[in-house]
């Protein structure tokens, strides 16, 4: 095998560029505020980090050039919407860098996804403006007017394709009612893919993860829409909605919090992907990239365990 | 020509290659220091007093043990010291030395001629022949060869280990280069004594002519010669024999068990040396690389000779260096160059001096886990080893590391993960015997515990049964007593009676 980079940062510094397409896409539907919170986002996970660093005492230019705490705030800022208020990404930030990352000391010795941990608290906390999705292409002034509290817009809001669809069931509609079909999204999420295709080819990421994902996915989503095709989505609906994407190949492959084995990261991308369409299925939030993540990092130690490979000679 | 490889292994390319492919013969030097015991041997006992004058070629010790060879004089001259010099040794340990102080003129002892005809000799003669000669494996280990040979008598195949093991060595290739008949006959003197059937020279690829030059000497239908992948640790013993064979080695077994026999391909050559030409070792050639030295070389030096000397004809750039014996992968970092060539020693490297990259967290990429080709898990090693949890270390197979370095090469946050592992290797050693040691004071003391509650106990019911018996007696006594009072009543009252009769 050849050797690619020689250092952490240059890693994490891969793992950015290869989000600029989906980042893309996402401004081409959601507009503006998109770019504006990602910038906030990434300034507080430094002013933080930074900060956190020097009251432990501890070198800050070698913690902030691995750009973990960067990549953390980008894919915070990607996971919320667009036009939620500046303080919900700054709580949000804050919570993933203090009590995802350095309360437990730091880069590599965290156990959970720092970026869904913080994803999950404001989702509990602040369900409202969490769910409050731009319903069109949000332009700069409009952005900073809601995303800064200077003049709420409500006409821009609208709910997410699976949002809508959650609420829709609820009320009692079928699918083949619905309008289930969002070309924004789908181009949102090959954005994403074509970003992970790239960090497969650079060997950033393995295949293993975001394949037994998408599979695990794709398997699950399958059997409940032959089942019951009334009350469930169709296959290639939960592929190309929500994060699947973004969390099969930056979110899911998070190698820290990831089991490393690999016949234990087939497993874990594999039940990730069953628990994300479970969630989306049946619980009580749209989404569930976040908390299948959360889950699934708490059952690392144990996959490790028991998933190493055959020593030679044993 | 079948494919061969293995899993895991990290492609290394050569950083300073030698350029010619000549070996620059270097004339004896004015003095030599011979260590008494390489590696993994016991002490050699010197067999010449200093003052005394020896010739080249000489027995200067001898020893008993098996697991030890002769050493000779790899110079002629006088003995002028036997004391203590370091050795390149991880713990930078010194071992005892005998120093020849050169008289200038060379002079062999009288070589004592054998059959050129090996064949007429048994293999136990041929081993003895090959340990009086002072031969030990050259790839680095440094074990005596007549021993490794003697443990694997009835083996079935002979492996010979021409892969260099690390890039940047070289002196293997030149070996082959210029002494491809030797070492063919080598192999066939080998094949004799250890009794196998079929010989199998391993060559990585990218030694080309070392392969032409061993193909055009070899007619040997029991000889084959293979090429594998030049991919770093395929010369590990193990891992060579499950390239070559599919054989997978048990974790605490040896080649040995398997029924087959590896040598250096150096070694083969002091072989063919010490049984056709009836030459003891006393030379070896030795690679000066690095980014310090303007001509990288092999040199054919006699065995003692400072490696100053050698590095001195390569042009080094001026100082500070960084200096390693061994390969840059395995090999050990050393204060300067006033070490001397020894048996066992391949190759020394003098490297600019470099910072190292800053250590960064490990973020668990799992770079480390797919080139470690003993299929470990670095990264739990590493962060058991750092939180000095053996146990749970040794769990996740900690013993079975051969500390290759290929996980420390790839890691992006530029941890020492061998480091850590050699140190967690040590720490659990230090701590059996420290648990032992525990465990005796325990057992010692418990039964000292024992011992004084049973002496108690056997004092307190030795008491009891003497205070019994003393009752008892007292009891008697008692009954005694009564029974003389009442004697006594009884004799009283017959005479108050006769008194009052007779009144
Ligand atoms: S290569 Fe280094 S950073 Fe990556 S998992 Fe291994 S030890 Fe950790
Ligand atoms: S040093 Fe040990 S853990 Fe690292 S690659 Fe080599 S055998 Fe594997």
């Amino acid at each position: 095998m050849k050797m690619v980079f020689d250092s952490t940062s240059q890693i994490m510094r891969q793992v950015i560029y290869a989000l600029v397409l989906g980042i893309g896409a996402s401004y081409a539907h959601f507009g503006w505020g998109v770019i504006i919170q990602i910038i906030l986002a990434v300034l507080v996970a430094i002013t933080v980090e930074a900060s956190f660093l020097a009251i432990r005492k501890l070198p800050i230019k070698p913690s902030i050039t691995d750009g973990s705490a960067v990549l953390t705030g980008i894919l915070l800022a990607l996971s919320i919407p667009s036009i939620a208020p500046w303080w919900i990404v700054v709580v949000g930030v804050n919570f993933a860098i203090i009590f995802g990352k350095q309360l437990y000391g730091g880069l590599g010795n965290n156990p959970f996804n720092p970026a869904m941990l913080g994803y999950a608290f404001l989702l509990i906390s602040y369900p409202l403006p969490m769910t409050t999705w731009a319903g069109e292409f949000v332009n700069l002034t409009q952005a900073l007017d809601v995303i800064f509290n200077l003049n709420p817009v409500d006409a821009l809001s609208g709910a997410t394709r699976l949002d809508d669809v959650k609420i829709q069931l609820a009320l009692g509609k079928m699918v083949s009612e619905l309008n289930i079909y969002s070309s924004a999204q789908m181009w949102i999420n090959i954005g994403f893919l074509l970003g992970g295709l790239y960090l497969l080819a650079r060997r950033i990421i393995l295949w293993h993860i975001p394949v037994a994902f998408l599979l695990g996915i794709a398997i699950s989503a399958f059997l409940l829409f032959a089942g019951d095709s009334e009350h469930y989505l169709p296959m290639q609906n939960h592929l190309m909605l929500g994060a699947t994407m973004l969390g099969a190949f930056f979110i899911a492959t998070d190698p820290v919090t990831a089991s490393t084995t690999p016949k234990g990261r087939l497993i874990y991308g594999f039940l990730m992907g069953v628990l994300v369409v479970v969630i989306r299925s049946f619980g009580a939030y749209p989404d569930g990239i976040a908390f299948a993540v959360l889950l699934m990092n708490m059952t690392v130690s144990l996959i490790d365990y028991y998933t190493q490979p055959k020593v030679f000679g044993k | 020509m079948a494919s061969y490889s293995f899993k895991g292994g990290i492609y290394l390319p050569n950083p300073y290659p030698v350029k010619d492919s000549e070996v620059r013969q270097v004339a004896p030097p004015k003095r030599v220091i011979l260590p008494l015991k390489q590696r993994f041997e016991d002490e050699a006992q010197p067999y010449v007093k200093i003052g005394e004058k020896v010739l080249t070629g000489q027995i200067i010790a001898k020893t008993i043990s098996k697991h030890s060879s002769y050493l000779h004089a790899s110079i002629s001259g006088v003995i002028s010291a036997i004391k203590k010099y370091p050795i390149p040794h991880p713990s930078g340990i010194e071992v005892m030395c005998i120093v020849i102080d050169s008289d200038g003129k060379d002079e062999w002892i009288e070589i004592q001629r054998y059959n050129q005809d090996f064949q007429h000799y048994s293999p136990e003669k041929l081993i003895q022949r090959i340990r009086e000669a002072g031969i030990v494996g050259m790839g680095g280990a440094g074990f005596p060869t007549h021993a490794k040979i003697n443990n694997a008598q009835g083996a079935h195949t002979l492996i010979i280990n021409a892969t260099e093991c690390e890039p940047g060595i070289m002196c293997d290739d030149a070996l082959m280069q210029h002494y491809p008949r030797e070492i063919i006959r080598g192999v066939e003197v080998l094949l004799h004594a250890c009794g196998a059937k079929q010989a199998v020279i391993a060559i990585e690829d990218d030694k080309q002519e070392a392969l032409h030059s061993l193909l055009m000497y070899n007619f040997n239908d029991h000889i084959d010669i293979v090429q594998i992948p030049t991919k770093y640790t395929s010369g590990a013993e193990k891992i060579l024999i499950k390239t070559l064979f599919d054989i997978e080695i048990s974790s605490g077994k040896f080649a040995s068990d398997y029924g087959v026999l590896c040598q250096n391909v150096g070694t083969v050559k002091a072989i063919y040396d010490a049984i056709i030409d009836n030459k003891p070792l006393i030379s070896r050639i030795v690679t000066i690389t690095g980014s310090a030295v303007q001509e990288p070389r092999n040199y054919e030096a006699r065995i003692g000779t400072s490696f100053a000397s050698l590095v001195a004809k390569s042009y080094p750039n001026p100082a500070p260096h960084q200096i390693r014996i061994g390969g840059m992968m395995m090999g050990i970092d050393v204060a300067n160059m006033h070490y001397a060539v020894y048996k066992t020693t391949n190759c020394m490297f003098v490297n600019n001096v470099v910072p190292t990259p800053a250590v960064q967290s490990c973020i668990r990429c799992g770079q480390c886990n797919q080139v470690c080709p003993i299929n470990l898990l670095p990264q739990q090693l590493f962060w058991y080893a750092k939180s000095k949890n053996t146990n749970r270390a040794l769990d996740y197979n900690l013993g079975d590391c051969i500390e290759c370095r290929c996980c420390d090469v790839v890691c992006p946050s530029h941890i020492p993960l061998t480091q850590y592992f050699s140190f967690a290797k040590a720490l659990h050693r230090k701590r059996t015997i420290e648990q032992q040691k525990i465990d005796t004071a325990r057992e010692r003391f418990e039964f000292k515990e024992f011992r004084v509650k049973r002496n108690k106990k056997e004092r307190a019911e030795m008491m009891a049964r003497k205070k019994a018996q003393l009752k008892q007696e007292m009891a008697q006594d008692a009954s005694k007593k009564t029974k003389i009072a009442q004697a006594i009543a009884r004799v009283k009252n017959k005479r108050d009676s006769k008194d009052e009769n007779g009144v």
